[in-house]
């Protein structure tokens, strides 16, 4: 065999293997750009409010994900935690808690599997319960319902789009969506989405988005003259940071929100406070690092806490109070605080088919107060 | 890949009972249409004594090469039909088979093969069936008609449906995805038999031109040079046995074959060589490209006495990693083929054989004017009959002969072989024929609505009546739909499983009845004591599509109007704890013109595949017309 008669085929094989080889591998992967939405969130819908007479929380229970995942509701009126979760509806996709008011709330499911609207229902003693208007599917943030006491909705959409449906006129109609908020009232702090609604104590319909920032927090208002913003400014160390609008509630003291500032390592976490006709104020920032938020809850009269990853979460009691750092908590595949009033700090520990209740004690340990089984109907949902 | 299987157990015992049935009967009509053929054969000939002594023309003698690849691929095409009636077949093929192969392809060679899939997966025995006397059908052709234009037809036949099991069986052989190797199986079984297709279909002219010997010899040479190239190429993870305590490719590959369901024996033998690879993973790739690079050097040269010391050590390679890592390719219950290798082998020795002296070539006859490239073309049309003029009873020569008597000389004087090839085209078409009528329609066959929920039960009862609101706000009263045909069922708004897939295979029965959609009501009654509400029938019709349907109607009430329609109907609706939907039969019932309960369908959707999907709409749409004839 001489060396010309092998060169042809060779390079020719050389050539036909470095095609497949070509086909056969992956493309490199390319510089991730800057994406046009919300910055993605680590942030679980697992949630904790209260009210003077009553304390409610989500948590995902049975599996980690997919129709075997079904989010319970958890009802404190004074007489321990139960099972609260309402009732015909399957819950894979989160519940949504709204409207909280002494001892009725509104809630609304999140779409799943093949539902892809958000029924919605109320109750006023936790025990009977009453269908509201159908919404179209609600985002995927803790605040994407909100109601009054009186029975006016307001529903933040996955097209990221807000409604509101009346109580004389029970259906919805189209109230703002993010592109037109954004060209208006949102455009000085560069909006990014919609990220939460609520009502003001007043009544007035309010959202919360994510901006790149214009050393204001995006915080929006619908007055008698159209939507306005009316976020709280931000400490000027933050001016320049990308915000998020992370949770946005109304309780009898006023408005709470939780604001994240920057992203990655300089990611910042800050309460803001609106009492009833009053000014926002803003707490001293409790810097995150690299921890991650994982859930978010709130009191009856202002006072919020985080989980933090790490096992770790940080309560703040109220306007011009500090963040406060808690023991290490319970072990739990899912945790979320609960501030009931009058009450310890409570921490809600669910695994699979068990929630663990926790007490922090005057010594600053968490203690074991409850143990609730919870029946998951596994197979139920596909 | 949505739709790309039934959603069904490969094992299901009616569709695995339709399939054997299915195969058993067509496989009586191969024996009938072989019996035809031969008694027709038998009895022309008596009718026609001078067919029995008439002399066909002597054809070419055929190059050993060529009948190596005709007889073996013969075999081949008839193992791998025999090993498509295995049982599992039927519903394992998209998602066992054809899916995982694609997996790893880009999406464009996914969403290829999804359409076939899902094209299978609507009738999965029809398709099956089909897949068997398709590749016994070409199998038989292959072995019987040895030389001619029906031989090369034959080819054409395997050329073809080689590479439709390429395409949308083998993902083209996997060549578009990442661990393409030789030594796994690229570029696919098939692709052989399609080339061995094309070889066996070239005219006789070009197989007795010595330089297509050395042509095929030299370009599987550079093939198997390319693929060693591949095996070699740095990062592709061949060379690693062990990375990190994770198999490297080949291990994983071969780890993979040793967990497949087989015999023991072959299991322990896969199993102790995939340890090997893990512990020498370097050394048996070197090996690997060793043997693939020098055997393709050798048959490159095209240098007869190397190409034959290349094409042993070949074979013996190759029947090792056939028995190793191939782990003979046909077993687990779901093989199609047995694997790239020996059809691999097959055209590495034809390429080999081919490059021989023809000796054959000596004996062609001269052509004369008129006679085709193919001499034995002509065989069943031109064989004349010796000393034609002293028996009467043969045909009359010239353009008064009719068509119908031409035929009928030629099928009396040609070979008992010829006429079989002909009844194996037949085997062919009876496989082909009812997959392609099953697939010329939309829908799926019935046959998965009845595996997921077994059989309708009959009824004769007169249907319970009611009166409560539909979607619309008007009041409905079943009375009012006397004279049409109810498919009647029971959902609930804000269900997330069962009943937007009921609904579905509701709208898509509305939409295959047609004309006669205007005979049939689609009735549904909100079986859920809390969101009863129309806003949520209308939200529930807004989310499935069916706010166009004209003849769908979605009913409700308060739960003191819904529960004795729910009882009545024997539907339980229970409300389960902790998050879980409402639990509620799921059971549809049809009722004819006359008002009478005639028939109550299980209705349970199963997988809510679209080919499960199709499948109970077509079961609803059966039933609609059968409560229409009824009346």
């Amino acid at each position: 065999m001489t060396a010309r008669k092998l060169t042809g085929p060779a390079l020719t094989a050389l050539a036909l293997a470095a095609l497949c080889a070509g086909c056969g591998s992956t493309a490199a992967a390319s510089q991730p750009r800057r994406s046009a939405t919300a910055p993605a969130l680590a942030m679980s819908l697992a949630d904790a409010e209260a009210t003077s007479q009553a304390a409610w929380a989500v948590l995902p229970m049975g599996s980690t994900s997919g129709p075997n995942q079904f989010w319970q509701l958890f009802l404190d009126a004074g007489r321990g935690w139960r099972l609260d979760t309402p009732p015909d509806i399957a819950t894979n996709g989160a519940v949504e808690l709204a409207g909280l008011s002494g001892a009725s709330l509104t809630t609304g499911v999140r779409p799943s599997l093949y539902l892809t609207y958000s029924p919605v229902s109320s109750t006023a003693d936790g025990k009977n319960w009453t269908a509201g208007p159908p919404a179209a599917g609600l985002a995927d943030v803790p605040d994407a319902l909100a109601a009054t006491a009186g029975g006016r909705l307001l529903a933040l959409s996955t097209k990221g789009d807000v409604s509101s449906a009346g109580v004389t006129a029970p259906s919805w109609r189209p109230l703002i969506s993010a592109r037109e908020l954004g060209a208006g009232a949102g455009r000085s702090c560069k909006l990014i989405a919609i990220t939460a609604v609520a009502y003001s104590p007043a009544g007035d319909p309010v959202a919360g988005a994510s901006c790149r920032s214009d050393g204001v927090a995006g915080v929006f208002e619908q007055t008698s003259i159209g939507w306005r913003a009316a976020g709280p400014a931000l400490p000027a160390a933050l001016a320049g940071d990308e915000t998020r609008v992370l949770r946005l509630v109304t309780t009898s003291a006023g408005m709470t929100a939780l604001i994240q500032a920057g992203t990655g390592p300089s990611a910042s976490l800050l309460a803001a406070w609106r009492p009833p006709g009053g000014a926002w104020t803003v707490s001293a920032p409790l810097t995150l690092g690299t921890a991650v938020v994982r859930t978010s809850s709130f009191g009856a009269a202002g006072s919020a806490a985080v989980v933090l990853s790490g096992q770790r979460a940080e309560t703040i009691s109220g306007p011009g109070a500090t963040w406060h750092g808690t023991p290490t908590l319970p072990a739990g595949r899912n945790l979320v605080i609960a501030l009931p009033a009058g009450e310890p700090v409570t921490a809600l520990a669910a695994g699979a088919g068990t929630v663990t209740i926790w007490r922090l004690t005057g010594g600053g340990q968490w203690a074991l107060s409850q143990k609730i089984n919870v029946p998951i109907q596994y197979g139920s949902s596909g | 890949m949505p739709g790309m299987n039934s959603g069904l157990n490969i094992s299901d015992p009616t569709v695995v009972a339709a399939f054997k049935h299915a195969v058993l009967h067509q496989g009586l009509w191969v024996l009938a249409i072989f019996a035809v053929l031969a008694g027709a054969w038998v009895a022309i000939r008596e009718f026609w004594p001078a067919a029995r002594i008439a002399v066909p023309t002597p054809p070419v003698p055929e190059m050993p090469a060529r009948r190596l690849l005709r007889i073996g691929f013969g075999l081949l095409w008839i193992v791998d039909g025999l090993l498509q009636a295995q049982p599992g077949m039927a519903v394992g093929l998209p998602s066992q088979v054809i899916k995982p192969a694609a997996e790893s392809s880009p999406a464009w060679v996914q969403h290829l093969v999804n359409w076939a899939g899902t094209s299978w997966s609507y009738h999965p025995v029809q398709a099956a069936a089909a897949a068997v006397w398709i590749q016994v059908g070409i199998g038989l052709w292959l072995l019987l008609a040895t030389h001619g234009r029906l031989s090369r037809l034959a080819g054409v036949a395997g050329l073809g449906w080689g590479l439709v099991v390429w395409v949308f069986g083998e993902s083209f052989g996997g060549i578009f995805a990442p661990g393409l190797s030789w030594l796994t199986g690229a570029p696919g079984a098939a692709a052989c038999y399609a080339v061995a297709g094309l070889l066996i279909a070239l005219p006789a002219r070009i197989w007795r031109d010595a330089r297509t010997g050395s042509l095929m010899v030299r370009c599987f040479g550079v093939f198997l040079v390319a693929m060693a190239v591949l095996q070699a190429w740095p990062g592709r993870g061949f060379w690693q046995g062990d990375l990190h305590g994770q198999p490297g490719s080949l291990a994983e590959t071969v780890q993979s074959m040793a967990a497949m369901s087989q015999p023991s024996g072959t299991a322990d033998l896969v199993t102790g060589f995939a340890s090997l690879v893990r512990a020498h993973g370097f050394a048996v790739n070197l090996v690997a490209v060793g043997v693939i690079a020098g055997t393709g050097l050798a048959l490159a040269s095209g240098r007869r006495q190397l190409c034959r010391y290349a094409l042993y050590a070949l074979v013996m390679f190759g029947i090792a990693d056939w028995v190793l890592v191939q782990d003979l390719g046909i077993l687990g219950g779901l093989g199609t083929d047995p694997n790239s290798m020996p059809p691999m082998l097959l055209l590495a020795s034809a390429a080999v054989m081919a490059t021989a002296p023809a000796a054959v070539t000596a004996t062609v006859p001269a052509k004369t004017a008129g006679e085709t490239d193919e001499p034995a073309a002509s065989e069943a049309t031109a064989a004349a009959p010796v000393a034609a003029g002293a028996i009467p009873a043969a045909p009359a020569a010239g353009p008064r002969r009719t068509r119908l008597a031409r035929v009928s000389w030629a099928f009396a004087t040609a070979r008992l072989a010829t006429v079989t090839a002909v009844g194996a085209i037949a085997v062919i078409a009876l496989g082909a024929i009812p997959m392609a009528a099953a697939q010329s329609g939309r829908t799926a066959s019935s046959i998965l609505a009845q595996a997921i929920d077994g059989n309708t039960a009959p009824l004769n009862s007169p249907a319970p009546a009611f009166s409560l609101t539909d979607q619309h706000g008007q009041r409905v009263a079943l009375s009012s739909l006397r004279g049409k045909a109810v498919l009647l069922t029971f959902l609930d708004p804000v269900c997330v499983t069962d009943c937007p897939l009921i609904a579905q295979e509701f709208r898509e029965a509305g939409e295959l009845l047609g004309s006669q959609a205007r005979r049939v009501e689609l009735v549904a009654v909100n079986v859920n004591p809390l969101y009863h509400d129309i806003s949520y029938l209308q939200a529930f019709d807004r989310e499935q599509q069916l706010t166009g349907l004209r003849n769908w109607l979605y009913l409700t009430g308060t739960a003191a109007q819904l529960e004795p329609v729910w009882k009545n109907y024997g539907i339980a609706s229970e409300t389960l704890p902790a998050g879980a939907m409402l639990g509620h039969s799921d059971t549809a019932f049809v009722i004819a013109p006359n008002g009478r309960l005639v028939r109550e369908l299980d209705f349970d959707p199963g997988p809510g595949t679209t080919a499960t999907i199709s499948s109970f709409a077509t079961e609803l749409t059966q039933a609609a017309e059968q409560a229409l004839g009824q009346s």
